[in-house]
């Protein structure tokens, strides 16, 4: 066992066919109609099954059996590599393998190679807190993905940077990964606190304390919550209110 | 009876100028607050005749909400909100005597940029009133 | 000589802009309302509360926006700005640069989906950056033109607004534009800017988190604002203990060049600091830094005083040094003396009260329009002409005039549309259309057959609410003949889908689901009004704001809930009956009481527009007050302008002057009033539309300080009697402040004394050099540009020495000679000193016959004995009665170019009366059954407009309403104990039966 991490692998099943599907052991095979179509979401539940690493496996561009799958699926791993940095884990931990049918390429080679990679690292989870903590900032991430500011921008970044925005203009890679990094930063803590109050109310100072943020930004995180509707002032215990968030389905 | 749980329902009194703002701004800032009040709009909290409120509970209602402008100066026609707070009071004294308990009858003052407070005043109302139970009038089968 | 154009531009949607737009659309003109920013309401729609009420900036605020928005005449120019103005007065043309603003106003329905989902935040500058907002925004929830627009600097063209809106709003390929208007006068009104205090780098501004500026604390106060209106530390979110309040930064302070005062700012701390006690749920301390508290306004000083003695707030009068944060508790700790004491206290919040700073973009503004600017960057006026620009035809109001508060400026605001309409008043009545409506149909005896329209509000009520479910629903209840549902029942197709209807269903009632009838409804009673209906016979449900909004995730309760509501705006519907407006006929004539600066300013700008005016003149001589001022502060001649100003009242043919003559007797109502004038021992009746009054106010005759016993002990005016006359001689003057003033008999602040005694004592330093002038003050109120004479007074030698009211200053005679001891309160000892001359800055006290006035109109006078306007902060001309008006002394102390522009101010608001031939009053007022009546005045007593008079017919009395008086609000119906008397449109029985019906599910 200390040997073999947890692996699960999603491939698309216009990559490979059936019959080479053989994985080693410890890996669960997911195949899906186009990677293209893989939700972040599942992903992200998938690393919150505790699993050491995610492969995902496509055709490479030429080859998408719908056109241009594979393309939106790139967007999306950077956008969740960036993610599952932000909550602490190795951006390695998610990659994705992009192959030509005629290439004729081993899917078991492939995947043991990213298995090694995996062992290099050492296992995901390691101690009941430090998992916690893991589990936590997982789940925050998944959140803020869930959120539609992230998914809107992602979703349309290929089109703003390589074909025009609304006003006909091209917006540069740069401006867009900048953004994309401020919003994601914002959702990411938004998210955290949007979790930690749906367990108990809490104060801003409780909430920059178990989540190491400056007070003052996650009042204005708060302010945000609020304004959205997530959020909203539970009662005043002393001079000090504490916030719980909303259910919201 | 049904298992469900008891949902009051409370008729409320708006005044045009502050409380129904009021009303309007919680909507137009989505403050969420529980679905049991339905709301009739005056033009000012002075308007509200002892005869509404004492026809509401009547006709079933569990909770009767009377809200106008902030005391002193708010009131649009200078002192409709007064006329309201007093006839309040001397009714709340009246609805034992029908055997509906006092704190079935809230009057309130929200103004038009306390979205915030009507939402919250509605969701104490519905916490409150479902403490006491469906309207004593309609469990006697008066309605 | 080019014709002229019926058409003023207003630039600037502030609350003075919409005042001068709002009087100048009653009066009959078109107006161009233009703002830089994307919707109007300016800085008093972030406010909290307003001072001295405490009233809801918001509450009263909103009304005016929505008449502003929805009047056929005012035309909105937002996010536009001037380019240049060419022509002369009458006939101007301005070149207008309206920005991109990538939503369609025709379209757009302000529903707000765009926003919600827009993925690009930008600071919300309407929340001073305390909170965020998107790309695409509106500026705040009840802003009108309730308008999206796109921040072009933070959009990046995703293209999901577009996406969203199924109104299909989204413009991109929008432009900037230019377009020419012709006007024939311009009223600027370009508010002001607040101070930044990164300036004052010794204050931690931006540095410290607890250290806010005014503004920005007025939006923590705020219920719509960040913190839900619980003063919370930015910090970290904690509800402080301590809050110290620091005046004057960034205004009195020569360093940085803003030496004036900005006159508001000691009222807004004392303000924020009540509302912050009342809106923090915990204990709170609120300390207040000043060098002089100026509280001179009507009633404020009486508000200074609850604040102290009610609120316990605290005051301290000294400057704060320096503020430094004790970085483990973010806490700030100030630095300051007193009384030659160093001090150090620590507070966990600082508000800087910011000063006022002339509009961002007034030099631009300046240049495009031709104006000057005076010293400090503010619109360069005289005080004789407060109202007019260095351009003839261009007119100025508001805070850009110099800095002021909400009432100042919202006079001003009506004085400039007064004097708009003295160049346009030939135009009067070209440029607006009048609309022509069908003759209306009579449904009288006719079964109710009602129309219901459920609007899906795109996904607002549609994504909620089962809107086809609904209108099934709809279709089954009582009288309702057709049902159908829309994507926006407001869009101008549907409108044309609701005559159609209306039409081919012989529909005679109209429900409207939809969002909130205060600010829909205006629109679909147009329309019925349009297919022949009676505007009344019409009744909304707001399934929106006030249910699918606050239930969004209960859909099957939200739908429920929105039928109940249906159910009872049909049962008020089936009951709802066709009102007549009442039409009242204007004696286009005005009544003046008074013949002062201020009577005479009101009567000749009435005269100019070419109305007939009867000043009436108690003294055998026209000029009030004003004949015994002979210097201004500012140094014009105000005999000279006397004398000019009476040449002009004479000149006019049509103001008739009746000297050593009194009003005796008033009766009737607003457009048909009847008075009798005694005059010369000979009674005269008239009638007129509209009164005036002007009565002015006199000079406190001093108890205080051997007034009277001696001669070389006079006040202020006697004193500047002396120096015109050449009889001044003193080496050593003493004035004495607030003589009469600011105490138990009379609590207010009398405004004017201080700068009258600076006045003289720069006179006196001018014709006297060597003579030493003391004045001993409690608060030197030289607000405004004021502050700078304040200066020059120092600068001169001027003894200024503070005292307080348990240290009064004692005059006495000893032998020949008299003697001042006062206590020095830096040296700390008694001083005596011998003053040839001691000055008291005498009280401006009511009119005694101000009480007489006040019974004959029936309006009411403050406790003082003032008369008492309509609503202190945005009526302070008007009283509550309609047709009759207030300006000058007799409502309070003021200066003469405040008096000028309350009698401009004065004539604007009569002349929205006297330029109707017939005044439409709104429908929705009471009606008695005499039948039913019994005579009993309870109706008469709850009244609060005195609506209601008793009458005999056939030797019984019942009551009546005189409806032009009446406001609709209903509180007579709910007293009346045999239900005589109805409210109508909020009948007993319409609400009964709603009450009934909603309880019915």
């Amino acid at each position: 066992m200390e040997g073999n991490p947890k692996i699960i692998c999603f491939t698309c099943s216009w990559a490979f066919p059936e019959w080479e599907i053989e994985a080693p052991p410890n890996t669960g095979v997911i195949q899906v109609k186009c990677i293209g179509r893989l939700d972040p979401i599942v992903i992200l539940e998938s690393f919150a099954k505790r699993v050491d690493g995610i492969i995902v496996i496509g055709c490479s561009p030429p080859d998408c059996h719908f056109i241009e799958g594979n393309l939106y699926a790139e967007r999306t791993i950077n956008l969740l590599k960036k993610v599952i940095t932000l909550a602490g884990l190795e951006p390695e931990r998610l990659h994705l393998e992009l192959v030509s049918p005629i290439e004729n390429k081993s899917f078991l080679n492939l995947v043991e190679r990213f298995v090694e990679r995996i062992k290099s690292l050492g296992p995901l989870f390691k101690g009941k807190e430090v998992d916690e903590e893991i589990l936590f900032n997982i789940q925050a991430a998944k959140q803020a993905v869930t959120w539609s500011r992230l998914r809107i921008l992602s979703g349309r970044e290929r089109k703003l940077t390589e074909k025009a925005n609304a006003y006909g203009e091209k917006i540069s890679q740069e401006e867009i990964d900048r953004l994309i990094e401020e919003v994601m930063g914002e959702e990411y803590i938004r998210s955290k606190i949007y979790l930690l109050t749906k367990e108990k109310p809490m104060s801003v100072e409780e909430i920059s304390k178990r989540i190491g943020v400056d007070s003052p930004l996650v009042l204005q995180h708060i302010v945000a919550l609020r304004r959205r509707g997530l959020l909203a002032m539970d009662r005043i215990e002393g001079y000090t209110p504490l916030y719980r968030a909303l259910e919201v389905d | 009876m049904s298992e469900k749980e008891f949902e009051p329902i409370i008729v409320g009194f708006l005044c045009n100028w502050c409380s129904y703002a009021g009303a309007d701004l919680a909507g137009v800032s989505r403050i969420q607050y529980p679905p049991n009040i339905r709301v009739i709009r005056v033009m000012c909290s002075g308007r509200v005749d002892p005869i509404f409120i004492l026809e509401a509970f009547k006709n079933g209602a569990d909770g009767v909400l009377v809200a106008g402008c902030h005391l002193p100066a708010d009131c649009h026609y200078l002192a409709g909100n007064f006329k309201a707070l007093r006839r309040v009071l001397l009714l709340k004294r009246v609805l034992k005597e029908f055997g509906i308990e006092p704190e079935r009858l809230w009057i309130e003052w929200i103004s038009a940029s306390e979205g915030d407070k009507f939402a919250k005043v509605v969701s104490e109302m519905v916490k409150e009133i479902k403490k006491l139970g469906p309207n004593p009038l309609k469990r006697s089968g008066g309605k | 000589m080019g014709s002229k154009v019926g058409a003023v531009l207003v630039v600037g949607g502030g609350v003075a802009g919409i005042q001068a737009a709002l009087d100048l659309a009653d009066s009959g003109f078109r107006v161009y309302l233009l703002d830089e920013s994307p919707s109007i309401g300016g800085t008093m729609a972030q406010l909290d509360k307003t001072f001295p009420t405490n009233d809801c900036a918001m509450c009263i605020l909103a009304p005016k926006l929505v008449a502003a928005g929805r009047h056929p005449n005012i035309h909105l120019i937002t996010h536009a700005e001037v380019e240049g103005v060419e022509g002369e007065p009458g006939n101007f043309r301005v070149k207008i640069r309206r920005r991109a603003r990538y939503v369609n106003p025709e379209k757009c329905t302000g529903c707000g989906v765009c926003a919600r989902e827009c993925p690009v935040e930008a600071i919300d500058e309407y929340d001073e950056g305390l909170s965020k907002r998107s790309a695409i925004y509106v500026k705040y929830v009840q802003a009108v033109p309730r308008t999206y627009v796109i921040d072009r600097e933070r959009c990046i063209g995703c293209g999901t607004c577009k996406e969203l809106c199924r109104a299909g709003a989204i413009t991109y390929e929008d432009k900037d534009d230019i377009t020419e208007l012709s006007v024939g006068a311009i009223i600027l009104a370009p508010g002001f800017e607040e101070f930044n205090p990164v300036v004052k780098s010794e204050y931690g501004y931006k540095r410290y988190p607890n250290v806010v500026t005014s503004i920005e604390f007025e939006r923590i106060l705020s219920a719509s604002g960040p913190y839900g209106g619980i003063v919370l530390r930015p910090s970290d979110g904690r509800i402080p203990r301590k809050i110290a309040f620091i005046q004057c930064v960034g205004s009195r302070d020569s360093q940085i060049g803003n030496e004036y005062c900005s006159a508001a700012c000691c009222m807004y701390a004392i303000k924020e600091a009540i509302i912050a006690k009342e809106h923090v749920p915990t204990k709170l301390e609120c300390t207040i830094f000043y060098m002089d508290i100026r509280a001179y306004g009507k009633d404020f000083e009486k508000y200074y005083k609850r604040a102290m003695e009610e609120y316990g707030i605290r005051f301290v009068r000294a400057r704060v040094a320096s503020i430094n944060e004790d970085p483990s508790t973010r806490n700030l700790i100030l630095r300051y003396i007193v009384d030659e004491k160093p001090c150090e206290e620590e507070f966990d919040m600082v508000v800087l009260s910011i000063g006022m700073r002339p509009p961002k973009n007034a030099k631009k503004l300046a240049d495009a329009v031709g104006i000057k600017l005076n010293e400090y960057g503010f619109c360069l006026t005289n005080p004789l002409s407060p109202i007019e620009t260095s351009r003839p035809g261009v007119f100025v109001c508001g805070a850009f005039a110099g800095p002021k508060d909400i009432p100042e400026s919202v006079a001003q605001a009506s004085g400039a549309a007064a004097k708009a309409m003295g160049i346009v008043a030939s135009e009067r009545g070209k440029l607006v259309t009048s609309k022509v409506y069908p003759q209306e149909r009579d449904v009288l005896g006719e079964e109710p057959r009602i129309g219901v329209f459920i609007c899906h509000c795109g996904i607002n009520i549609g994504g909620y609410v089962n809107v086809p479910e609904v209108t099934e629903y709809a279709k089954t209840l009582p009288n309702v003949v057709y049902a159908e549902h829309n994507l926006y029942t407001c869009s101008e197709d549907t409108q044309k889908r609701i005559k159609e209807k209306i039409i081919e269903y012989k529909l005679n009632r109209v429900v409207v689901a939809s969002c909130t009838p205060r600010t829909h409804e205006p629109l679909f009673r147009e329309t019925v009004r349009e297919a022949g209906l009676n505007e009344y016979l019409f009744e909304m449900a707001n399934i929106r704001d006030q249910c699918s909004w606050v239930h969004m995730h209960e859909p099957k309760a939200a739908t429920e809930k929105a039928k109940d509501l249906i159910r009872s705006a049909v049962a008020k519907a089936r009951m709802l009956r066709p009102l007549k407006k009442p039409m009242v006929n204007v004696i286009p004539v005005a009544l003046v009481i008074g013949g002062g600066v201020s009577g005479m300013t009101a009567a000749v700008e009435l005269a100019r527009q070419g109305f007939e005016v009867h000043l009436v003149e108690r003294e055998k001589e026209l000029g009030g007050n004003l004949r015994r001022i002979y210097y201004l502060l500012e140094g014009e001649d105000p005999q000279e302008y006397l004398k000019n100003l009476i040449n002009e009242v004479n000149k006019c043919s049509n103001i008739h002057v009746y000297l050593g003559a009194e009003v005796v007797e008033v009766s009737g109502f607003v457009g048909n009033f009847k008075s009798k004038i005694l005059h010369g021992g000979e009674i005269k009746e008239i009638e007129h539309g509209v009164i005036i009054v002007a009565t002015g106010a006199t000079e406190y005759k001093p108890k205080e300080y051997l007034y009277g016993v001696d001669p070389r002990i006079i006040t202020q005016r006697e004193l500047e009697e002396m120096v015109y006359k050449g009889l001044f001689n003193a080496k050593t003057v003493a004035m004495i402040q607030c003589v009469g003033a600011r105490n138990e008999e009379n609590p207010n602040c009398s405004r004017i004394c201080c700068s009258e005694a600076i006045k003289n004592a720069l006179k006196i330093k001018e014709i006297s050099p060597e003579t030493e002038v003391y004045i001993l003050y409690k608060d030197i109120r030289s607000y405004g540009f004021k502050e700078k004479y304040y200066h020059e007074a120092l600068k001169k030698g001027v003894v200024f020495i503070n005292y307080e009211d348990s240290r009064k200053p004692l005059v006495v005679k000893d032998g020949d000679r008299l003697r001042l001891v006062f206590w020095e309160p830096v040296l700390k000892q008694e001083i005596e000193i011998y003053p040839d001359l001691v000055v008291l800055s005498a009280a401006v006290v009511p009119n005694p016959d101000n009480r007489k006035v006040a019974e004959m109109l029936k309006v009411p006078l403050t406790k003082d004995g003032f008369f008492l306007e309509a609503h202190m902060k945005l009526r302070p001309v008007d009283f509550q009665t309609d047709g009759i008006f207030l300006c000058g002394l007799a409502h309070g102390p003021k200066s003469i170019d405040e008096s000028i522009s309350q009698a401009c101010a004065a004539a604007s608001r009569a002349a929205t009366i006297l330029s109707k031939s017939v005044l439409e009053l709104e429908g929705i007022v009471a009606s008695v059954d005499e039948d039913l009546c019994g005579g009993c005045r309870i109706c008469e007593a709850v009244c609060p407009f005195g609506a209601i008079e008793m009458v005999e017919k056939e030797g019984k009395i019942s009551a009546h309403v005189i409806e032009a008086l009446c406001k609709g609000c209903g509180t007579c119906g709910s007293a009346c104990p045999t239900k005589a008397i109805k409210p109508q449109h909020f009948t007993t029985e319409q609400i009964l039966s709603q009450v009934k019906a909603i309880l019915a599910g």
